[in-house]
């Protein structure tokens, strides 16, 4: 392996190709992204609390302000926060270093991907700058209302109207953002295929890099579909085609079908790494071996097969035939039965342990638990056609892809990164200040959404700006009570944040210094130096046995890495 | 605390209960999950040797209990399936003889209703469009002809449980049984741009007589 130069910050920051490095810049990217996010969310719902007047740092809003923040905090916490978050950083950081080589199969293509990625944030963004404003359709960016909001009878049509407005940055952003991610994953899959460390084989991996794995792989399936009809979307907006106008014979459910088959595997793109990251986690401090590793890849495979099959599940209502809808219903509420096992195989993993509550453990078992509990069984209601009837598009839906994706992508990503903090950056996290943020975020989340479940039961529907035209149904003191119960606790979450990020900023520079292996774990990664170098190994690491030989029998401690005999 | 609105259709009830029906399989779920998540914690500190531990083949005896909770859920599942579908075909894929049809067109950012006029029969010279006030009988087999002009809206009746989707260029029909009387809302369960929080309608459920004065008051406006 050869020697690299220490290199200065902006080099190190611009042009390094180091697998690490470029895992760091999605995650800061990722992190200044969730700031446009949890700032437009925290502006709508003071909005839907207390109305739209004098909204502390921001001032009054207006109903098509209000549309253009709810769109874009959707597509923001989605593509811009939750694809870096779980499968670019994790999966640019964790891979090569895990299956024990010095970097990705393609770092020049990985730095392009994350060029990409940054492009696709400054496109989106300067949709707010446009002179008609942002995008305010809703992330799923359902067509008429996306080529405009009038529908195709809009009497702008020129080519210039057209270009220069929040819908062509909106999906030229996310068609970008899809192409990084695309660049993302084959680099993942051709190294964890390729550059594995001797005697690594495939059963053998971690977790997490089958996970990480398998994501990418459902992206890469799904998302060719709405490549394409964004692609027709953009050519409606701008040349005038009609692929989604009924008038011309186009059909505007062609899009949802596009856009859905794509958008439930999305969901478990978000979900896989981090269960993956919760596996890891769960089998090092319940320092048992993961139980189940096996049947919980097979389970997760026949998951993402299903999922590619499930997509009319947010449609059941949309004018799609009735009759498609038994079928979409009964494979959507099948597919809890891999997911049942896969939750099961991780309480095995649990039972008879030697737990212990770190930081890490504690974001890993309230991630499970909300994404279990309140997630994936509200995903039982909706998947029944029948109650969907009345439930779709009402806060009950919210409440629920909140508790699949706030588990997965927010409570997964801190699992991680307390997890991990230590190898790549070399020091420790403050450990009270990490179970005051746990708490405080755990605790404001279940209060933000507890009452959203509610009101969705009341039929509180779905974006709507003002609702006190629905006097008798939805301006109750219960109901405006209850959207002040989750508009404070939101604005509490936020507050937490900001303990989370003293904490990681301040540790950078004066953490306590970390050893090699603080978690006494088995993967590769804590045996290279912390923080590692570029290259990462010293000498690339042989491998005789899976990562989870905790506690076994044969020996004096309760680790056992996977580099020795 | 009511977790449903009031309900005025004859599917509302069943919607409910199918509800508690998920509702109570999600339950026993949720019980035994629990325990399995709790105990661990609470037992963590007992004393185990490392053969206790080491829960690691593929072969060890619990992997039973994955395979009785993955079956427990599916007996679940297809309880929940059995019940749903009877309702799915009666609400969405059949239609009974109707009494009394109307359409309802939606655009930004009202609904407009259209009543079939004098003669009774849809989309003849009579017919009569009002805005955002409907007027139906109860204990009747309405059908609704469906429509948007612009945009995807949906026409959401939260107290009937009835939601459909509206869409430009397409008719949908669905029917609908109200069995109480009173006013109810209409509202616009799909974004639909600038005005989608000013699309609200009222929904008028009257007895026989006071359906038929309001029709003529409706007709005779027009004339």
């Amino acid at each position: 392996m050869t020697e690299h130069k220490k290199t200065g910050f902006l080099k190190r920051f611009f042009f390094s190709l180091d697998h690490k490095d470029i895992g760091f810049q999605y995650l800061l990217t990722a992190m200044f992204m969730a700031a446009f996010g949890g700032f437009f969310v925290y502006v709508f719902r003071y909005n839907l609390a207390f109305g739209p007047d004098d909204i502390p740092l921001y001032g009054n809003l207006a109903a098509k302000e209000y549309n253009q923040l709810v769109t874009n905090h959707g597509a923001i916490m989605i593509f811009w926060v939750g694809m870096p978050m779980v499968l670019a950083v994790l999966g640019n950081f964790l891979i090569p270093i895990m299956i024990g080589t010095d970097d990705m199969a393609f770092p020049l293509l990985n730095k392009i991907s994350y060029w990409t990625f940054l492009l696709s944030c400054i496109v989106l963004l300067s949709g707010f700058l446009m002179p008609t404003g942002a995008f305010g359709g809703g992330w799923t960016m359902y067509p008429p209302l996306s080529v405009s909001d009038f529908g195709y009878n809009n009497p702008n049509t020129t080519f210039k109207a057209n270009f220069f407005t929040g819908n062509t940055f909106f999906l030229m952003a996310v068609a970008l953002e899809f192409i990084s991610m695309l660049m993302g994953g084959i680099n993942f899959i051709v190294t964890t295929l390729n550059k594995r460390a001797k005697g690594l084989s495939l059963m053998k991996l971690p977790i997490v890099v089958w996970m990480i794995n398998i994501a990418s792989l459902l992206f890469m399936f799904s998302v060719g579909p709405l490549i394409a009809g964004t692609f027709m979307l953009l050519m409606d907006i701008l040349v005038g085609t009609g692929f989604f106008d009924a008038y011309r014979g186009g059909d505007p459910i062609l899009w949802q079908h596009l856009f859905w088959f794509f958008g439930h595997p999305e969901v478990y793109v978000l979900l896989l790494p981090s269960l993956g990251v919760v596996g890891e986690i769960f089998s090092t401090f319940s320092r048992k071996p993961f139980f189940g590793y096996k049947m919980v890849i097979f389970l997760v495979l026949i998951a993402g097969i299903l999922s590619l099959v499930v997509w009319a599940h947010h449609q059941f209502v949309s004018g799609i035939d009735p009759g498609a809808a038994n079928i979409f219903s009964l494979l959507t509420i099948i597919i809890s039965i891999p997911f049942a096992g896969m939750v099961l195989a991780y309480l095995g993993t649990l039972w008879r342990g030697d737990i212990k509550f770190t930081v890490p453990m504690m974001f890993a078992l309230g991630m499970l638990a909300s994404f279990t509990f309140f997630g994936g069984f509200t995903g039982l209601h909706l998947g029944s056609n029948v109650f969907d009837i009345y439930a779709h598009d009402t806060y009950f839906v919210i409440a629920h892809f909140h508790y699949t994706l706030f588990p997965s992508v927010i409570l997964g990503g801190f699992a991680a990164i307390y997890y991990w903090y230590p190898k790549f950056s070399g020091r420790k996290l403050n450990k009270t200040l990490g179970k005051i943020h746990f708490w405080g975020t755990f605790i404001f989340f279940n209060s933000i959404f507890i009452p959203l479940f509610w009101l969705g039961l009341q039929g509180q529907h779905r974006r709507i700006f003002d609702y006190s035209n629905w006097d008798k149904l939805l301006m109750q003191p219960n109901h405006i009570m209850a959207r002040q119960i989750a508009t404070v606790s939101l604005i509490f979450l936020i507050i937490t944040q900001f303990i989370f990020l003293f904490n990681f900023f301040k540790s950078l520079y004066k953490g306590k210094v970390a050893e090699k292996n603080p978690w006494k774990s088995n993967t590769l990664e804590w045996q290279a130096s912390s923080p590692p170098g570029h290259g990462n190994f010293a000498l690339y690491p042989a491998v005789y046995r899976w990562p989870y030989d905790y506690n076994h029998p044969d020996r004096d401690t309760d680790f056992l890495p996977q580099n020795e005999k | 605390m009511n977790f449903f609105p009031e309900s005025n259709s004859s599917i509302a009830l069943e919607i409910d209960n199918l509800f508690w029906i998920i509702t109570g399989v999600v339950g026993i779920a949720t019980v035994i999950t629990l325990f399995l998540f709790v105990y661990p914690m609470i037992t963590r500190k007992k004393k185990r040797t490392k053969i206790e531990r080491y829960m690691v083949d593929f072969t060890h005896k619990h992997r039973i209990w994955l395979y009785t909770g993955m079956f427990l859920l599916l007996m679940g599942d297809l309880y929940i399936l059995v019940k749903e579908h009877s309702i799915w075909q009666r609400v969405e894929q059949e239609l009974p003889e109707p009494d009394f049809k109307i359409a309802i067109v939606g655009k930004q950012w009202m609904w407009e209703i259209i009543y079939p006029g004098p003669d009774g029969k849809l989309y003849t010279d009579d017919d009569v469009s009002a805005i955002n006030n409907l007027h139906l009988p109860v204990n009747r087999v309405i059908h609704m002809d469906l429509k948007a002009l612009d945009v995807i809206h949906s026409v959401f009746l939260p107290q009937s449980r009835f939601k459909q989707d509206v869409l430009p260029g397409r008719t949908i029909t669905r029917w609908i049984k109200l069995n109480k009387e009173g006013k109810f809302d209409i509202t616009c369960a799909e974004i639909c741009g600038l005005g989608h929080s000013m699309m609200r309608g009222n929904l008028f459920v009257e007895s026989e007589e006071e359906w038929k004065d309001s029709m003529d008051k409706i007709y005779g406006i027009k004339k």
